[in-house]
């Protein structure tokens, strides 16, 4: 009777690309501020790495993270650098929060069917103008 | 500006800015990471969302659809307006069905800029149809590399069955001045009336 190999099966395409780099969070796919956080939020590091205490234990990403915020980024641009998907480098971010490394700020409230504020729209103007 | 401080903590970084972000949308190849390229600070980033959308076929007994997981990429750019404001342009991906399941999309989106290409006007109507429901504001751009131009803007307008107010810009948004010519458009649209 031939004996087959599990391990030797292939893996489903769609299920591999979704569940691999879960690996970076061990394999968690929900974080305490995950839901808080959104594309262009800006995550800034609150210390210099060789400076904090307790980060011993993290990943290189959340160390890549650390580095990389020291100057203000959104979350989708640390998502770009680390080449991972969002909701990963969500995570990963929720992580450095939870340790008080990071802080976040949240986009300007615009609300959906409402003009935005009229003093943000002139900044955004004035900003393009100078392109 | 509404610069609200309360979630705002100062670390040796200094303060971070405050986001905003329009969103370039329209049909597959019609120019929305040329037109980001054109107008960003830095080179166009890739990057990738999962979404979780209900799959086709809903399980009555439970009331519970069933559910997918889809990859969406989307190439984004940036514009620092200062120290306290940075603009993001996010090229949104196809497969506009997807959009009402993704809060995260519209979240802190000004408006947005609706890139038609007069030879597949039909590749518009989904973005279209998605920001009229959601009642963001937009622009159209109609992509003429070389100033070449077939139809009218009247025409497409009808094309489109675009509302009177919604403007409609021509031009080679691979020029810098052009697109940022239309995100100005954009801008103004919203200021509509408010000065």
């Amino acid at each position: 009777m031939p004996i087959s190999h599990w391990a030797d099966e292939p893996l489903d395409e769609d299920e591999d690309s979704f569940v691999r780099p879960y690996t970076i969070t061990h394999g968690r796919t929900v974080s305490a501020h995950g839901d808080d956080l959104t594309l262009i939020t800006i995550i800034v590091t609150l210390a210099a790495p060789e400076e904090q205490f307790g980060t011993r234990g993290l990943e290189p990403e959340h160390r890549f993270i650390l580095e990389r915020c020291r100057r203000p980024v959104a979350v989708a641009e640390i998502a770009a650098g680390l080449n991972l998907p969002v909701a990963v480098t969500k995570i990963l971010i929720s992580d450095l929060i939870t340790l008080g490394t990071v802080a976040a700020r949240a986009p300007l409230a615009v609300a959906v069917g409402q003009r935005p504020d009229i003093r943000l729209l002139q900044a955004v103007r004035d900003g393009l103008r100078r392109l | 500006m509404d610069y609200d401080d309360s979630d705002r903590r100062n670390g040796p970084a200094g303060p971070a800015p405050a986001a905003v972000k329009f969103l370039i949308a329209g049909g597959f190849g019609v120019g929305k990471t040329t037109m980001v390229a054109a107008v960003s600070e830095v080179e166009p980033l890739r990057t990738e969302e999962y979404l979780t959308v209900a799959s086709v076929g809903v399980d009555d007994v439970a009331g519970v659809a069933e559910k997918d997981t889809t990859t969406v990429a989307m190439d984004f750019g940036r514009i620092t307006v200062s120290p306290e404001l940075v603009v993001y342009l996010f090229g949104t991906p196809g497969q506009e069905r997807f959009w009402f399941m993704w809060d995260d999309l519209v979240l802190g989106a000004l408006g947005a800029v609706v890139i038609a290409d007069t030879r597949r006007l039909q590749t518009s109507f989904g973005s279209i149809d998605f920001f009229e429901s959601r009642g963001i504001p937009f622009v159209v751009g109609v992509n003429s590399f070389d100033g070449y131009q077939d139809r009218t803007v009247a025409e497409i307008r009808e094309a489109l069955d675009l509302d009177p107010r919604v403007p409609i810009l021509m031009g080679d948004l691979r020029q810098r001045a052009v697109s940022r010519d239309v995100l100005l458009t954009l801008v103004d649209h919203l200021m509509d009336g408010r000065e």
